[in-house]
């Protein structure tokens, strides 16, 4: 055995480097080359966002009053600080106020993703697996609500929510975890929690369409055949050996999402039916400055901004994830 | 065809009916509403509303009757009184609902006080629905009285008096997106990987990245506010028509209410909505293209000697705007509150912007007539959609 070895390496002198899938991947990821300027201005977003708080020179609801509409670059009277960005319509640190604003819209977006693609993933498993009557009543449902225009449908379940808030019950230690993530008070965490209710709620249903179909041509692949045959359950063949085989276009809708998200939460705040003020987000900071802009132009811009580098940045970087997990997918 | 045509028009009656009684039901769970803060006012001293009064209110939003029957009343119109046969009255002593409820008040486990509906001291019978009011039902195009918008005027009035303005803008909008859309996406399909595509595919990725409000406010910025600081032609932002004249650099004076006026107040929103349509439409269209440009029928077409632009226009098109169809189609239920962004923005007075109010508003009853017409519209919009199939691909067959 170790002379055939050594006979072998001998005839080919160059070993092969081995390329893992995972390789295969970052490499036509790194290929995309607006994928790769994405994700460093996501990373640069992210990290300034975790250090909100260090970085902030204000806390997001210091307000002065007599200081409102100052310019950019003005000095705080009481403290000598400097509001880089001026401050808002009652005098609040609009620079500040973006950074934590940047802390939630990210949050918000990021959990809807996981709720709606966990409960699309799910949904999409079963009806794909038993099929049947199951099937056609859960995709009759889906095709429906994804034909229906969402925004009205949004629009009057979050105005439900917002002045009901007790009506879903969230447990007390999600709020005070997420609290401590977002930097809000637990009874204000309620708020964004919503949010991510209403917007998962809706969001589902285009990857349960996507797991359908890939759980469909997985059903017929002879690893499942074995699986069933070493006497699997049904559920360990959907958990174990399904999901994890159907995941592509899933990542690649998650992060196509996360920019659909941001958008949405962005929309809803800014008509008044999303994140209301006195906790900061993009939107509503948008939503805010509407009235005062023929003044100062620069309001609007400074929470706009992020939200739409956010946006572009997660499509890129869909894109290029679509092209490096399965590039039959591209458009 | 026929049977097929029957089967779909039962099945587009059942989606209808439920979602009718899915809008009631959020209508009815909705919070807030007319009888809200009305216990409070029971309390203060000058505006004293005894329980007659309270009861009285109640029966006038119908919120004295039980559930179904409400439902029943709200969709057909009907139990008006007791059912008549033959001259004989049935029925009519059946309770329907309560006109007086006792109430208490309770304390639950965590100690949170609330008031609660123990029992009834004066029932409605089937019989006293004589004489009220009562809408034509909401198949018959009734949706009830306004709760606010327009206090006790029929929805279908505020709804008539706005779609005119939707329909303008959202037509044009539409209308124009295609106009321009296509062949953008055809020619930048055609030009894979030029310069233009380059440029295209980019600026199409970044306007379908673009949230729209933000781009409704930057072109508010650009065109209406700056210009007119700087004393240079601009363009009124705000409402569909001008309350008093006013003055445009090179047009001069513009009449209030003049169709200038008005011309010149749909370009900036038309201008946002098509922007944003015709960077996802020719997206789309560019892809499909690409995808039939590469099929063996369309080499077989060049192959035979045929003219490009016959290869184009008769070969690849026609098979790559089936998809898009679809998309076109659904443009329809959208017509209705799909602007809501965009009409807000601008204050257009359009069903979008009535619903963003009815819900800011609580008015229920309005906002549920523009949800209903939304899903009546997706319906009808999917049959149209495989119709539509059928005539661009005589492939598809119905099934």
């Amino acid at each position: 055995m170790a002379t055939k070895a050594a006979n072998l390496s001998a005839v080919t002198p160059r070993p092969v480097k081995e390329e893992t899938p995972l390789s295969i991947i970052l490499r036509r990821f790194r290929k995309h080359r607006m994928a790769m300027i994405s994700l460093g201005v996501i990373l640069v977003v992210f990290i300034i966002s975790m250090f909100a708080k260090q970085l902030a020179p204000f806390s997001a609801d210091d307000l002065n009053v007599s200081n409102r509409f100052g310019a950019p670059g003005s000095v705080s009277a009481d403290t000598g600080k400097v509001h880089v960005l001026g401050t808002d319509n009652i005098g609040r640190d609009y620079f500040s106020r973006l950074l934590y604003a940047g802390r939630i819209s990210l949050t918000v977006a990021f959990l809807s993703v996981l709720v709606s693609e966990l409960i699309g993933i799910v949904v999409g498993a079963i009806a794909g697996f038993y099929g049947g009557w199951i099937d056609s009543l859960l995709m009759r449902f889906v095709e429906f609500l994804l034909t229906i225009p969402s925004l009205p449908l949004l629009l009057i379940i979050s105005s439900m929510l917002l002045r009901n808030p007790d009506l879903i019950p969230i447990p007390a230690p999600v709020l005070n975890i997420l609290g401590k993530v977002m930097l809000l008070r637990p009874s204000d965490a309620r708020q964004a929690v919503l949010i991510v209710l209403v917007l998962a709620g809706l969001g589902w249903l285009t990857a349960a369409q996507l797991m359908r179909g890939s759980i469909l041509s997985l059903r017929e692949q002879t690893f499942v055949e074995a699986a069933r045959s070493l006497g699997a359950s049904n559920g360990r063949i959907i958990f174990n050996h399904m999901i994890p085989n159907s995941m592509a276009p899933i990542i690649v809708d998650a992060s196509l999402s996360l920019a659909g998200y941001i958008v949405a939460e962005a929309s809803l705040s800014f008509l008044g039916f999303g994140i209301q003020d006195p906790i900061p987000t993009w939107g509503n900071m948008l939503s805010a400055t509407q009235t005062y802009m023929y003044d100062r132009p620069w309001l609007p811009l400074i929470p706009g901004l992020p939200i739409f580098l956010c946006s572009l940045a997660f499509n890129y970087i869909g894109d290029g994830l679509r092209d490096a997990l399965d590039p039959r997918l591209k458009t | 065809m026929t049977s097929y045509l029957i089967r779909r028009v039962f099945q587009m009656i059942l989606v209808i009916l439920v979602s009718a009684a899915a809008s009631y039901a959020l209508l009815n769970f909705a919070p807030g509403g007319p009888m809200s803060g009305l216990r409070q006012i029971t309390q203060n001293s000058r505006f004293r509303i005894t329980e007659e009064d309270f009861a009285r209110i109640r029966a006038y939003f119908e919120l004295d009757l039980s559930v179904p029957i409400r439902f029943s009343r709200w969709l057909i119109g009907q139990p008006r009184g007791p059912i008549v046969i033959f001259g004989k009255e049935l029925f009519a002593n059946t309770p329907i609902g309560c006109y007086k409820e006792i109430q208490a008040t309770v304390q639950d486990a965590r100690g949170n006080f609330s008031v609660k509906t123990i029992g009834c001291s004066e029932y409605v019978y089937l019989k006293d629905l004589v004489g009220r009011r009562t809408s034509n039902g909401v198949l018959r195009g009734d949706f009830g009285n306004s709760w606010k918008l327009s206090r006790d005027r029929p929805v279908s009035n505020l709804l008539v008096s706005r779609l005119p303005k939707t329909i303008q803008l959202s037509g044009l909008a539409v209308l124009l997106s295609l106009i321009v859309g296509l062949p953008l996406g055809v020619y930048s399909a055609l030009k894979q990987y030029s310069r233009f595509d380059y440029i295209f595919t980019t600026l199409a990725f970044m306007g379908s990245a673009m949230p729209t409000f933000f781009f409704g406010i930057l072109a508010i910025m650009l065109f209406s506010i700056i210009p007119n600081r700087i004393g240079w032609f601009y363009l009124p932002a705000g409402s569909s028509v001008a309350v008093r004249d006013y003055a445009v650099p090179i047009l001069g004076t513009v009449k209030a209410n003049s169709p200038l006026d008005a011309a010149l107040h749909l370009i900036l929103p038309v201008l946002v909505l098509t922007i944003v349509s015709v960077s996802g439409w020719s997206r789309y269209v560019r892809g499909s293209m690409l995808e039939v440009l590469r099929q063996d029928y369309v080499r077989t077409a060049r192959a035979k000697g045929l003219v490009e632009r016959v290869v184009i226009a008769k070969h690849a098109l026609r098979n790559a705007l089936i998809p898009f169809v679809t998309i076109v189609v659904f443009t329809l239920p959208g017509i209705i509150g799909g602007a809501i962004i965009t009409e807000t923005i601008f204050s257009w007075p359009g069903m979008g912007r009535l619903y963003f109010l009815a819900l800011g508003e609580s008015d229920y009853p309005v906002a549920m007539a523009v949800l209903f017409l939304t899903a009546v519209l997706t319906v009808i919009a999917t049959l149209l959609r495989d119709i539509l199939y059928t005539l661009v691909d005589p492939r598809i067959r119905f099934s």
